[in-house]
């Protein structure tokens, strides 16, 4: 018989136990690996495409949370270009607008881009359905394709937002789950049926590369020091784009969140494990006693506790990182949310979650088998 | 039988108090076992027989005095445990076998501090159950199993790792006489073939009468030896 076939019978002896117990370590791994999963996907669809277009820097106003919340003059995208080492600039603007299906009342929130219609942007898109944007068109909008089949609109159809009869001129499908799940109208409509005309969010800006070429840092330098002409700061904020994501307030808040829950959610199965594996011991003492009579090491001992508590915790890993899979892609199948996250989670963060919870085995495991390892093993001849 | 004197283990004015009741289980104990040697220990209830045999097979330390295996003080060894797994086997009245394993599985238990392969445990744990009568009963729990039976696996674990010396605590005060006669015929094989050194616990006169020898404990003293001289050692 192998230790491990042994480790697994002690285990089985208290079937519903060790179900429950492994189930607690599930939820705790398998929330973990979701949240921490979803939060990246999140950062990594921002950066892939801003990474994907070559966009070098996003410059947004200084001293604000997230884009969204950015206020600048457009022509500061005038002053950027000027600047040596820019090779395209320009101006962009995010909105999010709640759309009110007609027929069923539900609203959903709409990821708006206003982008100029010979935007630089719009590499990397494959129009699926219509056209793409054109010179003169004002009150015409690119659905995302996720976003075309949550509201079921199509090429030709009419879009109405913030009581604004927008046409739908094409369907779009990007690399970015952000935008796919999103809309693209001319900079000029949004900034209009936002009332904000010349003002944007921020500028994404392409670098010239090569020998001689400052380096991104050195741009953003020159571009956080910029004045307009009458000597006053154009308040803006350039940062590489990978410090841009990391950054954003909502990339940001979807970290913390996914970590202050994952942390309860592990303690609380750190807490069933040490129950579980102390219960275990003490139903055990004589056992334990005899075990160590008959010839077991204390090392032994121990080993047995934490081999099983090893057991549960990565069944519990694997329940969970099953789990997990299986809700991300639900959740992300869900209208509301299926714009601005994919349902893939990155191998890495199960991986994570899988040493989360041996790492919750071994914690919850330790007092117990130190606990065990103190029996003395003289009780076998004690009389009853 | 063999001629032996060599000293397996010897106390020297062994003493234990059991903190808790302050009870002086074992009061100025001095005993030698010879190796090979067949040892009854007997006793009333309460009298520090099992204290005797947790201190002699290294179960628990004494509060004062030593014991001494093959020489060398136990308190000094680097690791009892060791010591314990190498030479050391327990057979106990209530058996102790574990539930949820058969009968094969329970006796390779105390094997896996040998470095046997996973092959060989099983070959050698089917060994020793044949050589106690069990080889019909390998893949059966101990539920099922009758007492004597279950004794007999017990046996069968205690020789896993080939211990020396072998200790039972009362192993047929569970059984009806015709099967206590059963585990004592296996006793004297073990010891006749083998040449285990053994130290058996009873309260019962047949297992004294197969032993080579009696220690007869009274409170916590040896009041009585058969080895040496009755005259000598009455301790009044
Ligand atoms: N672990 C213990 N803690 C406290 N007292 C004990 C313990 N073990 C035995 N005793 C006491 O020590 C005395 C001798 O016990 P024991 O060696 O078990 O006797 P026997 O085996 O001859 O019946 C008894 O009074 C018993 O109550
Ligand atoms: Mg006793």
């Amino acid at each position: 018989m192998w230790f491990s076939t042994f480790l697994l019978k002690n285990l089985l002896r208290r079937k519903t136990r060790t179900l429950l117990t492994s189930c607690g370590v599930a939820v705790a791994v398998g929330t973990t690996i979701a949240l921490l999963g979803l939060s990246e996907s999140f950062e990594n669809g921002t950066l892939s495409a801003l990474e994907k277009r070559g966009i070098d820097i996003v410059i947004v106003e200084r001293g604000v949370l997230d884009q969204l919340s950015s206020d600048l003059q457009e022509n500061a995208v005038d002053y950027v270009a000027a600047l040596p080492g820019v090779s395209k600039v320009e101006p962009a603007l995010v909105e999010l607008m709640g759309y009110t299906d007609p027929n069923t009342g539900n609203t959903i929130n709409v990821l708006l881009q206003g982008w100029r219609t010979d935007s630089f942007q719009f590499a990397e898109f494959e129009i699926i359905e219509g056209r793409p944007l054109q010179e003169g068109d004002d009150k015409a909008i690119l659905l995302g394709v996720t976003l075309a089949e949550n509201v079921k609109k199509h090429a030709g159809d009419t879009f109405v937002l913030n009581e604004e009869e927008l046409e739908v001129v094409g369907v779009f499908e990007s690399f970015s789950t952000f935008e796919s799940g999103g809309a693209i109208m001319p900079l000029k409509g949004l900034q209009a049926m936002s009332f904000r005309e010349g003002s944007v969010t921020g500028f994404p800006v392409i670098l010239e590369h090569g020998p001689g070429a400052p380096t991104v840092a050195e741009v953003a330098e020159q571009i956080n020091q910029l004045k307009d002409n009458e000597g006053r700061s154009l308040n803006l904020l350039a940062r590489p784009s990978r410090e841009y994501t990391q950054e954003a307030m909502h990339i940001k808040m979807a970290h913390a969140m996914a970590l202050m829950t994952s942390l309860i959610a592990v303690f609380v199965g750190g807490i069933g494990m040490l129950n579980t594996m102390i219960m275990s011991v003490v139903e055990r003492v004589r056992e334990i006693s005899i075990l160590r009579a008959i010839g077991w090491r204390k090392s032994r001992v121990v080993a047995m506790i934490l081999g099983e508590s090893l057991i549960l915790s990565a069944v519990g890993g694997v329940l969970g990182a099953i789990g997990a899979v299986v809700l991300v892609s639900l959740l992300t199948k869900l209208p509301t949310v299926a714009g601005f996250m994919t349902g893939r989670i990155a191998p890495q963060v199960i991986f994570e979650g899988f040493l989360l919870a041996l790492a919750v085995g071994m914690i919850g495991g330790l007092f117990p088998a130190y606990r065990a390892a103190q029996l003395m093993p003289s009780e076998g001849l004690r009389s009853e | 039988m063999k001629v032996i004197d060599d000293v397996l283990v010897r106390t020297e004015h062994l003493s234990k108090v059991y903190p808790d009741g302050n009870v002086n289980a074992l009061c100025d104990v001095n005993v030698e076992i010879r190796r090979g040697e067949y040892v009854a220990i007997m006793g009333p209830s309460g009298s520090g027989k099992s204290t005797l045999l947790s201190m002699l097979g290294a179960l628990d330390r004494p509060t004062s005095g030593e014991v001494y295996f093959e020489g060398e003080r136990l308190s000094s060894m680097p690791s009892l445990d060791r010591f314990r797994s190498e030479k050391i086997g327990f057979v106990f009245q209530s058996f102790y076998l574990l539930p949820t394993l058969t009968a094969l599985e329970n006796v390779q238990i105390p094997m896996f501090e040998s470095n046997r392969p996973v092959k060989e445990r099983a070959a050698k744990a089917k060994e020793l159950l044949a050589s106690v009568g069990m080889s019909h009963r390998l893949h059966h729990l101990p539920s099922k199993l009758s007492v004597g039976e279950r004794q007999r696996v017990a046996i069968a674990r205690s020789l896993a790792n080939d211990p020396v010396l072998l200790f039972g605590d009362e192993p047929t005060g569970n059984l009806d006489t015709k099967t206590a006669e059963l585990i004592l015929g296996l006793f004297a094989k073990l010891h006749d073939e083998s040449g285990v050194t053994l130290v058996v616990v009873t309260h019962s006169d047949e297992v004294a009468a197969r032993a080579e020898r009696v220690i007869h404990i009274r409170d916590g003293q040896v009041v009585e030896d058969s080895h040496i001289s009755t005259a000598t050692t009455k301790i009044a």
